[in-house]
């Protein structure tokens, strides 16, 4: 927010404002149980249209919903989806529109790129690849939106001043993909090899620490690029800041914009990469749950 | 980086999402890509094949020719061979043609000549009986030298 953002000229040195403006960039809007009114609601002054709970978001317990990460992350995949699901219902046979061609590429480079790493015969890894890659894909694209757009829409009366468009930047997400992931690993592992097959890798307890800790890895590559990337955007972020507040104080315009150009640009192969890993990688580890030793 | 209940939506967007895919998109990407495979291989089935009846109905079209270049030749051959037999026949017959005319009109001739040949002779015998009466002064009686006018007329 504007107001949260302005630097005192006689006293630059003090870093609270810049420390409130990145932690007000973290924040989710967040709707959860707050034990000291004992009741739901949304997180303290993070919006004006709802009933708000006394609780900030750091006093909520495990019970919280971050309404803005599964809202994006919903409406998302509800428009790729159905942006699939409307060309695949318009297809036909013969020669493709536009629009089904390039559904159709889509399709085949994650059908290819399954029947090229998975050796063994599962119905489920071609949805489960294209799903997990489609869906990350649409989550980082969002991290090309500008950072400050949710806030100037908070600003000019949206009523939510706090509102994560990223969900990927969101830890919740990306670990509930890996646990889907991880699933689908413990059945593969355990259809092919039997339960006893499935234990006997646990002999070295070491190896448990492994199974979980590759899952774990599968959603914090994601969650921390994605993150990362987001956290560079708010620090050019505060150079725009810096000049909207005080014009004559410091010209960070214009290496802010240049800055912002150039990492948005470079962004844009980390937005797909880590998407493409995400499928390569799940592509993977059922194949291994899979094969015969 | 705070795990909460915001877990279990994903997951069940998560959830929902493979299904839907796993349902409806999966199998009918699936299944489009497949009968455009099928009808891209009969597609150049059908291309291979009708090259095959091409090739035929290319070397069909050239014996064809060809046997129609071999029937105009010989018809030709035929057509002038003809031609000459006609203008010989023309030819014998127009010179036996011109030998009856030219036979007739000979004969035409020698009858002309002897039918002239004949007054003269009686022209001939008239004038000498004018003359031997003239010469005589009397009458010659033609009847009484009738004997002699005739041995005249034949000496001529």
């Amino acid at each position: 927010m504007a107001e949260k953002n302005v630097i005192d000229p006689s006293n630059a040195s003090d870093l609270t404002p810049t420390s409130d403006y990145i932690s007000h960039h973290l924040t989710n809007l967040t709707y959860g149980w707050c034990e000291k009114s004992e009741s739901w609601g949304f997180a303290y002054h993070q919006q004006t249209i709802f009933p708000e709970s006394p609780c900030k978001v750091s006093e909520m317990g495990f019970w919280a919903f971050h309404v803005d990460t599964i809202f994006m992350s919903s409406i998302l995949g509800v428009i790729f989806f159905g942006f699939f699901g409307l060309a695949i219902r318009a297809a036909k046979t013969g020669v493709p529109g536009k629009i089904q061609n390039f559904a159709e590429y889509v399709f085949e480079f994650i059908s290819n790129a399954v029947s090229s790493n998975f050796h063994g015969s599962s119905k489920i890894i071609g949805p489960l690849a294209f799903t997990s890659c489609v869906w990350i894909l649409a989550w980082n694209l969002m991290d090309l939106l500008p950072v400050e757009l949710t806030n100037f829409a908070g600003v000019a009366g949206s009523g939510f001043d706090y509102f994560k468009v990223l969900p990927t930047a969101d830890v919740n997400a990306p670990l509930a993909l890996a646990l889907v992931v991880m699933f689908f690993v413990t059945y593969y592992t355990i259809a092919n090899h039997g339960l006893g097959g499935f234990l006997k890798e646990f002999i070295n307890p070491i190896e448990l620490v492994g199974y979980f800790s590759k899952h774990v890895a599968l959603a914090l590559r994601l969650y921390g690029n994605l993150f990362a990337g987001e956290m560079i955007f708010i620090l050019i972020g505060i150079m725009f800041g810096q000049f909207l507040m005080s014009f004559g104080q410091t010209l960070w315009f214009f290496p802010g914009l240049i800055m912002n150009l150039a990492w948005a640009l470079f962004h844009i192969l980390i937005i797909a990469l880590q998407a493409y890993i995400f499928m390569m990688l799940t592509i993977a580890y059922i194949n291994l749950a899979c094969a015969k030793h | 980086m705070n795990v909460n209940a915001t877990f279990f939506a994903e997951l069940l967007a998560f959830s929902i999402f493979i299904f839907i895919t796993y349902r409806y998109l999966w199998p009918s990407f699936s299944s489009i890509l497949d009968s455009r495979r099928e009808e891209i291989s009969k597609g150049l089935e059908a291309a291979s094949e009708s090259q095959k009846k091409l090739e035929e109905a290319e070397d069909a079209s050239r014996k064809m020719i060809e046997d129609a270049k071999n029937e105009a030749s010989s018809l030709i051959n035929q057509a002038g061979s003809r031609g000459d037999q006609i203008v010989e026949e023309a030819k014998t017959q127009a010179t036996e043609e011109q030998l009856k005319i030219k036979s007739a009109a000979e004969a035409d001739i020698e009858q002309n000549v002897t039918k002239a040949k004949e007054n003269l002779k009686q022209e001939v015998s008239s004038l000498v009986l004018a003359g031997a009466a003239k010469i005589l002064e009397k009458e010659v009686d033609a009847e009484s030298n009738k004997q002699i006018i005739d041995d005249l007329i034949k000496e001529l």
